[in-house]
């Protein structure tokens, strides 16, 4: 699987939301979605620098999912395909951040 | 004394450290990578397949191939973080884990070699550490799996418990001029915490280069 492939998903294309709440369910194009746990050893800008580099996100959209992690425990970062996502979680997992896949809508 | 990373004229990457930061964090990309394979049996079950693989009797060779789709479940607390458990769901977790492991696991032991390769390229002494982009996400993916590594000896599991251990550590050493207590557990956690700490400082000061 390939692991390292920053991509900009032209699904999260609405890269002026302000909040990756209203960026990550309004593009609901997959029943999958891809969540980041938090834990006590990744550093706030590593997290900030993967998801802008992987997933392609603006640098405020990454700052807020980050934020999400860190505050709520846990952030949905991406949604899409099962096989998209799997992608994705092997990804995060490669950057050493705990990630799972879920259906969309189980939390 | 180390010098953060900086971004260079040519776009590659550099930072300086002298011959012991540079030997500690070989030791600790080396120990990482041991325990990866150590835990998760790779090397020893790779020798085992191959030789079941290029076997004569059909039967070996295909219990070879079954063999070589399972993978082993890490049992080391500091492997399972580094391999955690993709799903919430059991069945679906280890169907995930039986696809994309090896693959996971290739990924990070190849990250930790090329840490080694580009320290062991400048020698024993003082130096500078240059890195092209793809150079410096293996160093940030390798620091982070060996500070990950780290963490889980400390016993860190929330935010903030570094903080504490760091706190705990001070105090231990005002104690320690009273007393005198020179356990050797105290004495290699001490360690651990110093070796964290420049991890930290490295990664954060790629990060910033990278910027």
């Amino acid at each position: 699987m390939p692991v390292e492939m920053p991509r900009a998903d032209p699904a999260t294309g609405t890269r002026t939301a302000l909040s990756p709440e209203v960026e990550v369910t309004a593009e609901a194009d997959g029943p999958w979605c891809t969540v980041v746990w938090n834990d006590p050893v990744n550093l706030m800008s590593y997290v900030v620098f993967v998801f802008r580099r992987y997933f392609g996100y603006s640098r405020l959209v990454a700052e807020q999912l980050m934020m999400q992690v860190h505050e709520e425990g846990r952030a949905i970062v991406s949604r899409g395909s099962r096989e998209r996502v799997e992608t994705d979680v092997q990804a995060m997992h490669s950057f050493g951040l705990r990630a799972t896949l879920e259906r969309a809508g189980e939390d | 004394m180390a010098h953060a990373f900086r971004r260079r004229p040519d776009g590659s990457l550099a930072c300086r450290l002298d011959g012991e930061e540079k030997a500690i964090l070989t030791q600790v990309a080396q120990e990482t990578a041991d325990l990866i394979r150590a835990d998760l049996g790779i090397d020893a079950e790779r020798d085992v397949l191959r030789r079941a693989a290029e076997s004569e009797d059909p039967l070996r060779r295909l219990e070879a191939e079954f063999a070589g789709r399972d993978a082993r479940e890490p049992s080391d607390s500091a492997v399972k973080r580094l391999f955690p458990a993709a799903s919430e769901d059991p069945g679906l977790a280890a169907e995930y884990r039986r696809l994309g492991q090896q693959d996971l696991a290739d990924g990070k032991l190849a990250d930790l070699r090329t840490v080694m390769q580009v320290l062991d390229a400048t020698g024993g002494g003082h130096s500078e550490i240059v890195v092209d982009d793809a150079g410096a996400m293996s160093m940030l993916r390798a620091l982070n799996d060996v500070r990950i590594v780290l963490a889980d000896r400390l016993g860190l599991e929330r935010d903030g418990d570094f903080d504490t251990v760091r706190m705990l550590q001070q105090i231990g050493e005002r104690v320690e001029g009273m007393e005198r207590s020179g356990d050797e557990e105290h004495v290699s956690s001490d360690i651990v915490i110093a070796v964290y700490e420049l991890l930290s400082w490295l990664q954060e000061s790629l990060l910033r280069a990278l910027d």
